[in-house]
């Protein structure tokens, strides 16, 4: 059931799924089609049977009420006529045209006493209901079809000869309804040629309409085809298409603005990491290469060799960065997310800085504490940015403090720090990879520029946010806003255990 | 002790193996997978170091292989791919330690020596090198006598040098050990605390136990 709402929601990995034996889903154009076509012949189907119930009754209707009237006129006749009268239906009988038969049984001996011409043949006397006993003329007659094929409607009743002497006999009454069994057939016929007639007409107009309506799908299918790698300024542009494709045609060109985006980086990215490895290989190959044109003590090749291992590190730890934020980017980092209380992490982080900051002489605090629901790790990893970062930027003297503040639903780091601050020209870029504020700080600091894309690495991991203000000459602060979450006990509890060692 | 490398990358063989000899191992050198499992399987090694991405066979079915035939042997493995999944694999098919390249060789020698020490020695509840002398029950410190007046971190700092005494310790290790830290720090930031410790253990006393070793790390010993 999932893979079949899957394929209504995405037809394009229907056609692939297609392909391994599943199910396509109808196209657009045969679903309108079929659904209109419907639509069209149910409702023609309904006003034909109600129109052809309503003839037909009105015909069944008229002759019973015909037959109704005949009898009674019959009977009246007779109760004022002889019983040994020789032409006891002489009206009735006489005319040979009329399309109604009747017939006068004596009720004792059912003997026929008179009847119309050539009723005998069509008619016998035993195909007749019986009548009803209480002298009561029915409203509905019976149906009959004779062995040649001819319907009849028949009726009977009891009736008296002569009311001085009366003798009781029995009429019955008998009307050809072959014309209008015809005409009834006749009537279906035509109802059920218009009927189909009807639908075909009705599917070949909603396939026309459906195909009409559809088309702007294939102009943008055209539109989108246009674009490549090295095209993305080509827009679909609102405006051009029918109302409900418009929001497509919206969405797909900020993904296009999106994708461009993330192709402009990805090679700026390029450049600047090719950039970046520039400078230690070339440290590298010149101490070598100077270290080779003498001969020189051992003394002096070591110190070579120390140096160089220097820059492998340093290069060495610029990969596992790289690597971490790409990671990171692409939400391929696993978090181990637990509850814990951030205010003695923070605390070993200073520690860990302690040493670093007594000798620069700046003073290092912490105000406040919460509970998290983070990766632990992490966490630490992006305090240790801050604070390195922080201590790089103060000057002798100075201070960093670290503030843990609790508002409505998330918790807040901030990262003091009285140092020389960003110009709010380099606010906006400080979190970008390789990007540093000062170019010609970058080998006292050691960093190539990545902790702080680090940290905003690992916050939009956490679903957080960092947040930078500065004002130069004053120092800078850093805020981590992590939203609070629901903590999911049996996740962390595997997480925990599948945790490798570092 | 003898030990068996099995990496396809001669050069990386080849310095594993000088430097592993130069540390008192005898070292054999297999540069495929067949070879190596031949290898393995045949001699009495102490420890395997394998690389996972080896022609033909990779190093996870080579150690498939090895525990199938019974054979036992520590593996400590090598590779450049450290995604979470590769390390679990890796441990989870019973290798005893994983390390991810590009390491220090200080960090290798000190994992192939933890894991052909696991198991053997107990913690020492004191430990000696020269003149100083560290209680790690009493949290206590002495040198020639004299009581060092040492942070609880300074000591926990000064017991992991004294624990490898004589081995070059990794910068990397000592943050992982004494902090807790196991992600890059970036700078040299133990260099303060160092210099910290040194003045408290060798700045007062005439011959330095605690020495630098550039680029790499430290190490207790008496010279």
């Amino acid at each position: 059931m999932f893979a079949a709402l899957a394929m209504c929601l995405n037809p394009v990995e229907s056609e692939a799924t297609a392909a391994r034996g599943q199910r396509r889903p109808w196209s657009l154009v045969a679903r309108l089609a079929v659904f209109y076509t419907l639509g069209t012949t149910a409702l023609l189907l309904v006003t034909m049977v109600v129109l052809y119930g309503v003839v037909v009754r009105y015909n069944d209707a008229n002759d019973n009420l015909f037959l109704n009237d005949k009898l009674r006129a019959v009977r009246a006749d007779l109760a004022v006529k002889k019983a040994n009268q020789g032409e006891l239906l002489a009206e009735e009988v006489a005319s040979e045209t009329s399309d109604y038969f009747v017939r006068v049984l004596d009720r004792r001996t059912g003997k026929v006493l008179a009847e119309s011409l050539e009723m005998g043949k069509r008619l016998s006397p035993s195909v007749f209901p019986a009548p009803s006993p209480d002298g009561h003329i029915p409203e509905q007659g019976t149906e009959y079809k004779t062995p040649a094929g001819k319907w009849f409607l028949l009726m009977s009743a009891l009736a008296e000869i002569d009311r001085m002497m009366p003798r009781p006999v029995v009429l019955q009454i008998g009307q050809d309804r072959s014309d209008d069994k015809a005409f009834a057939d006749f009537f279906r016929n035509l109802l059920l040629t218009v009927l189909v007639g009807g639908a075909g007409c009705s599917a070949a107009v909603a396939v026309l309409v459906a195909r009409r309506a559809l088309r702007p799908l294939e102009q943008m299918v055209a539109a989108m085809k246009r674009v490549q790698a090295s095209y993305l300024q080509q827009r679909l542009d609102r405006d051009r298409w029918p109302k409900e494709l418009d929001s497509m045609a919206a969405a797909f060109d900020e993904m296009l603005a999106r994708l461009k985006e993330s192709f402009e980086r990805l090679s700026a990215f390029s450049a600047d990491l090719a950039h970046e490895l520039r400078t230690p290989i070339q440290n590298l190959r010149g101490e070598a290469e100077v270290a080779l044109t003498r001969t020189r003590t051992a003394e002096e090749y070591r110190e070579v060799i120390e140096l160089s291992i220097e820059e492998y590190q340093g290069l060495a730890s610029m990969i596992d960065n790289l690597l971490f934020v790409a990671r990171a980017e692409n939400a391929e980092t696993p978090l181990n997310r637990l509850t814990f209380k951030i205010g003695p992490e923070i605390d070993t982080i200073l520690d860990f800085y302690d040493a670093a900051a007594r000798e620069q002489n700046i003073a290092l605090t912490r105000q406040g504490d919460a509970d998290l629901y983070a990766d632990a790790t992490l966490v630490r990893r992006a305090l240790s940015n801050l604070v390195s970062n922080a201590l790089q930027h103060t000057s002798a003297g100075g201070q960093v403090r670290l503030a843990v503040k609790q508002a409505n639903g998330s918790v807040e780091i901030q990262a003091q720090d009285s140092g020389c601050g960003i110009g709010p020209e380099h606010l906006p870029r400080i979190f970008n990879r390789f990007y540093r504020a000062d170019a010609a700080r970058s080998s006292n600091s050691g960093g190539v520029g990545l902790g702080l894309a680090i940290v905003k690495s690992i916050m939009d991991l956490h679903g957080g946010s960092v947040t930078a203000e500065s004002k130069p000459g004053e120092g800078t602060m850093i805020t981590l806003r992590f939203i609070r979450q629901e903590p999911v006990p049996q996740n962390d509890q595997h997480s925990r255990d599948s945790k490798p060692p570092a | 002790m003898r030990l068996l490398i099995i990496e396809d990358e001669k050069k990386t063989a080849a310095h594993l193996k000088k430097g592993l000899s130069e540390n008192g191992f005898t070292v054999d050198v297999a540069y495929d997978g067949s070879e190596g499992s031949q290898l393995a399987c045949a001699g009495a090694y102490a420890l395997i170091v394998l690389d996972v991405m080896l022609p033909r066979q990779d190093g996870w079915a080579i150690l498939g292989e090895l525990r199938r035939a019974g054979v036992m042997t520590p593996v400590l493995f090598l590779t450049a791919r450290d995604r979470v999944e590769d390390r679990v694999k890796g441990l989870e098919m019973g290798a005893d330690d994983y390390l991810v390249k590009p390491y220090a060789f200080s960090e290798f020698l000190a994992r192939v020596r933890t894991i052909l020490r696991r198991g053997s020695t107990a913690q020492q509840e004191v430990l000696r090198i020269a003149d100083l002398e560290i209680d790690t029950r009493r949290h206590k410190a002495t040198r020639a006598g004299c009581n060092l007046h040492l942070t609880r971190r300074e000591f926990v700092l000064l017991s992991c040098l004294a624990r490898s005494a004589g081995e070059v310790v990794s910068r990397t290790r000592i943050v992982e050990e004494v902090w807790d830290i196991n992600f890059d720090t970036g700078t040299n930031i133990v260099e303060a605390t160092m210099r910290r410790l040194r003045a408290k253990v060798d700045d007062p006393f005439e011959k330095p136990l605690i020495h630098n070793v550039r680029g790499i790390g430290y190490v207790l010993e008496s010279r």
